[in-house]
């Protein structure tokens, strides 16, 4: 097949990319683009590994064809914290020692933002919710909820 | 193990620090094996039996080799080194002439892109007889069994040598006619019949836990390159990279130093990286071609055809007196293996039958071949199957005779010095301290305010059980080096998986007297890297980290002797302070440890480099405990379990890095959860898998959690590094009893099969009623 050109906003920059139609933007981005910070855990969009924001909104970029983001806004978690620091989430996750083996992060991070984005004061429950989709085998959830809580200002309880 | 001194306190062991790999995790910069792509990339996929048990008659590649894009296809023709009696599953790269599991790789192919090779296992025709298969592991246990090894394998033992948990049982091959037991032990004790009928109470229970994948995100991934010279590189997401190293040597025919394995970071292994799986044909890949391959599994392929937790089935019956004497214990353990010997048969035998003291027991063990996956550790392996079985029985006698379940267990436990099964004495361990503890929590205080505050037909209840692991061993070193600026370099080749590399800098930097700031630890890979063993059976601070504390030492002793000759006093008066060697008593004695490292690196200096080494071999374990204890409510209608509160108290020994030991003890925890609650692989009559993605193999997610609570209890080991014991195995192993028990408590149904699903729940309260 092919090749189609992509032309998109990706992390607030123009980009170009060459890509065959049945590509994921998960691929592309992973394997053009050079942007291997979302993860593929499972390729069907079972775990959240892969999450990103799509113009703004959360979706599993193992499920959307890199050609739909054509004239979109993508943002990874490379992406996430401009200019160098982290946001407040990123920081409270470091300090909460939440990452352990790492592979889940990046999409537990983009699922966050999208859920603060959206509702900058969430309830322990909304919290819980929000990171449903993202499947972690390391950590229990339990210093997600509080580091997520934490940097919404909001009190995370046992 | 002695601790040197030092003047004051360091910034090191006991602190909660943060993994310094954390910046860079949650922003996405940690590379993985499959975030690799050097230059001429070719993409690996292999065609995997549809059967469980089938003779391949004929296998066609010409027409995936001649598709476009196609670099090399590769069948067991192709590899006349490959062994028919393969002993592992690392050796039976592809299959030869039979399958032996759905899933079995049958070809190989590199490909220029991903979709090219996905296209080129379509055009490779293979003709299948399908023969009939072992499925049940009880089944399969009989004579006249369709057989899995080719006859004449020899049992592999290696997986539990490498856990190094249980001295003193042997596993015997099987011989006899029932050809797919691979293994059997057997522990036995005084008269178990005559202790059975002489009891007052009998209960007899079988209990029955599924294969569960150890559901690491990361996909098992390895990028394979050779160089001009025959080097191979491995870049891989590996338990040890050693371990790996010496797995491809062998399948291969390699002199071990011709590969190098590079350890990436571990996206998670729980005792699923631990063996070879697809590192070896990865490389043969990259050899025919002549160019870097890379392999990633899908998840259908990692559930498919990864390496799981073995079924486990255990029969129990055992006896005790009206006053609650311990009499007999009667026991049957089938471990199903898969299509592959290498479970560790002996944990199992060993926590039956000596966690409590029974008078009388006979535990006997078989390790039964499948034609399913062949299974590997996953966190803890089979204790959580093994406690799940012996806590359940523990719970059921208490509530039988109408005894206190705490008081029970704790007036059976085994202490220090009580002879085990196997006959060695049980260490020194903190099973009845984490036990005591958690009965101290006010959940399981105000249990009976609980369960009688259930509202609209719901049931409250609630359960405790206790588990826990003897702990790993095996030969490892490091190396600490003091630079020329006064900082230290710490060298192992152990691959962090857990957080455990913090936790030997804050070692490193106590025994030597410095700041852990002043402190940086590097994974090494198998080229530049001290030798060591897996990161697996919650060794690594154990022994590892004894080697980061005696490398430490050694290093602070060379330290001091080239101060003392600087300074012209004996090393006896000499201490550390604030980066600098002063003589005790008199401040301004001193030289700075840059000085020193210093002299150690310059032209003409007479003043030898610092270089801390150690090499320790071990023989004394640590068992490490942990008890939890669930707050639940059931609805009786639908099954549905609503978990309200988890709590976790375990016996760390002394926590090197309590926030990491929390993390570990909450994450182990969850995994537990998943194996009470939901996980399950599921197979057909044909020994097909019928949940193979994430949503059909359900895991626990945020929203079926409750906050998990941790309370760490410090009962220092003898001799770990200050008194640590390993923390990552034990709390994996109690959950599925405290679920179990507490569904009895709020149901007075008893379930004894995983995962307690709402569907078993409701079904076991309908038939009660």
């Amino acid at each position: 097949m092919a090749k189609q050109i992509l032309k998109c906003t990706v992390n607030g920059e123009a980009v170009e990319a060459l890509v065959q139609p049945y590509v994921t933007l998960l691929d592309a981005l992973r394997e053009d683009l050079g942007l291997t910070g979302p993860k593929e855990g499972c390729g069907t969009g079972d775990c959240g590994a892969c999450s990103i924001h799509l113009d703004g909104h959360l979706v599993a970029s193992c499920l959307v064809l890199a050609m739909q983001a054509r004239g979109r806004s993508v943002t990874t978690i490379e992406g996430l914290a401009r200019s160098g620091t982290l946001t407040p989430v990123q920081d409270a996750f470091v300090r909460h020692g939440v990452p352990q083996c790492g592979f889940c992060i990046p999409g537990v991070l983009m699922a966050a933002a999208a859920l603060l984005d959206e509702n900058p004061k969430p309830t322990q429950e909304e919290i819980r919710y929000a990171i449903a989709g993202n499947l972690c085998r390391c950590t229990g959830y339990t210093t997600m909820i509080t580091a997520i809580s934490e940097a919404a200002g909001v009190a995370a309880k046992g | 193990m002695s601790v040197m001194k030092t003047t004051r306190d360091v910034r090191g062991v006991g602190l909660s620090i943060p993994r310094p790999d954390g910046p860079e995790k949650v922003t996405g910069q940690v590379p993985y094996v499959a975030d690799l792509k050097p230059k001429g990339l070719l993409h690996a996929k292999l065609l995997r039996s549809p059967h469980a048990h089938a003779r391949i008659k004929r296998i066609d590649t010409s027409r995936a080799k001649a598709l476009a894009g196609v670099r090399a296809v590769l069948t067991a023709a192709d590899m006349p080194y490959l062994k028919k009696k393969a002993p592992t599953r690392a050796h039976a790269v592809l299959a030869i002439d039979r399958v032996v599991f759905a899933g079995q790789p049958v070809a190989a192919v590199a490909a220029d892109e991903l979709a090219i090779a996905e296209e080129a296992l379509d055009l490779i025709d293979v003709e299948y007889e399908v023969l009939p298969a072992s499925v049940d592991p009880l089944e399969s246990m009989k004579p006249g069994a369709p057989p899995v090894a080719e006859a004449g394998t020899e049992a592999d033992t290696s997986e539990a040598q490498a856990h190094g948990s249980v001295a003193g049982v042997k596993s015997e091959a099987q011989p006899a006619k029932a050809v797919n037991i691979s293994q059997q032990a057997r522990l036995q004790r005084g008269d178990v019949a005559k202790g059975l009928a002489e009891s007052d109470v009998v209960i007899e229970t079988t209990y029955r836990i599924p294969m569960v994948h150890q559901g690491y995100l990361e996909p098992h991934a390895v990028l394979a390159q050779w160089d001009t010279t025959g080097q191979l590189t491995l870049w891989a997401s590996t338990q040890g990279s050693f371990n790996t190293r010496s797995e491809v040597a062998d399948v291969l025919e390699l002199p071990e130093n011709r590969i190098k394995v590079i350890p990436m970071e571990c996206g998670g292994g729980f005792g699923g990286k631990i063996r070879a799986l697809c590192e070896p044909i990865t490389a043969v890949l990259a050899r025919v071609t002549g160019r870097p391959v890379r392999y990633v599994m899908t998840r259908r392929e990692e559930l498919e055809a990864g390496m799981p937790a073995p079924q486990v089935i255990i029969r129990l019956k055992t006896g005790v007196k009206r006053d609650g004497t311990l009499v007999a214990l009667d026991g049957e353990v089938v471990i199903e293996s898969g299509a592959f010997s290498g479970a560790v048969l002996a944990v199992s035998g060993v926590f039956l039958a000596s966690l409590y003291k029974w008078p009388a027991f006979d535990v006997r063990g078989f390790e039964v071949l499948t034609h399913k996956p062949s299974i590997a550790a996953y966190r803890a392996p089979v204790a959580p199957h093994t406690i799940f079985a012996i806590d359940s029985q523990m719970e059921q006698l208490a509530r039988t005779i109408g005894q206190d379940p705490v008081a029970f267990r704790l007036r059976h436990l085994e202490r220090e010095g009580d002879p085990m099964a196997n006959g060695q004495p049980w260490l020194s361990n903190g099973g009845a301290e984490v036990l005591a503890r958690i009965a101290e929590h006010p959940l399981w205080k105000s249990r009976n305010d609980w369960k009688a505050s259930a509202r609209d037909g719901r049931l409250r209840g609630t359960g405790l059980a206790l588990g826990g692991w003897l702990g790993g061993l095996q030969p490892t070193s490091a190396t600490v080096r003091l630079n020329p600026d006064g900082s230290l370099n710490v060298l192992t080749g152990q691959v962090d998986i857990a957080g455990t590399n913090i936790a030997l800098a804050q070692i490193a930097a106590s025994a030597y007297g410095v700041d852990i700031e002043h402190v940086k630890i590097t994974t090494g890979d198998t080229d530049v890297a001290p030798l060591t063993g897996l990161s697996a059976g919650s060794k690594t601070i154990y022994t590892v980290g004894t080697a980061v504390l005696q490398a430490a030492e050694d290093a602070r002793r060379q330290t001091l002797e080239i101060a003392a000759k600087e300074l012209e006093a004996s090393p006896q008066d000499l201490e550390i302070e604030n980066g600098k060697v002063v003589v005790r008593g008199v401040p301004d004695r001193g030289i700075t440890l840059a000085a020193i490292g210093r002299k150690g690196n310059l032209y003409m200096s007479k003043v030898p480099p610092v270089l801390g080494v150690a090499t320790p071999a071990f023989t004394q374990q640590a068992p490490a405990f942990a008890a939890q204890l669930a707050r639940i409510e059931v609805d009786p209608d639908t099954g549905e379990v609503t978990l309200h509160n988890f709590v976790v108290v375990q016996d760390a020994g002394k926590a090197i890095n309590p926030l990491g030991v929390e993390g570990q003890m909450q994450g182990g925890a969850v995994q537990s959860l998943g194996m009470a609650l939901t996980e399950g692989l599921m197979y057909d009559d044909k020994g097909r898998l019928m949940n193979a993605s994430l949503l059909d193999y359900r895991k626990l997610t945020a929203a079926d959690l409750p906050n998990i609570e941790t309370i760490i209890v410090e009962k220092p080991s003898p001799a770990g590094p200050f008194g640590a014991r390993g923390v990552g195995e034990p709390p994996i192993v109690p959950a599925p009893a405290a679920i179990a028990n507490a569904i009895e408590d709020a149901t007075g149904v008893r379930l004894t099969e995983l995962p307690m699903t709402p569907e078993r729940i409701a079904l076991a309260i309908a038939a009660q009623r």
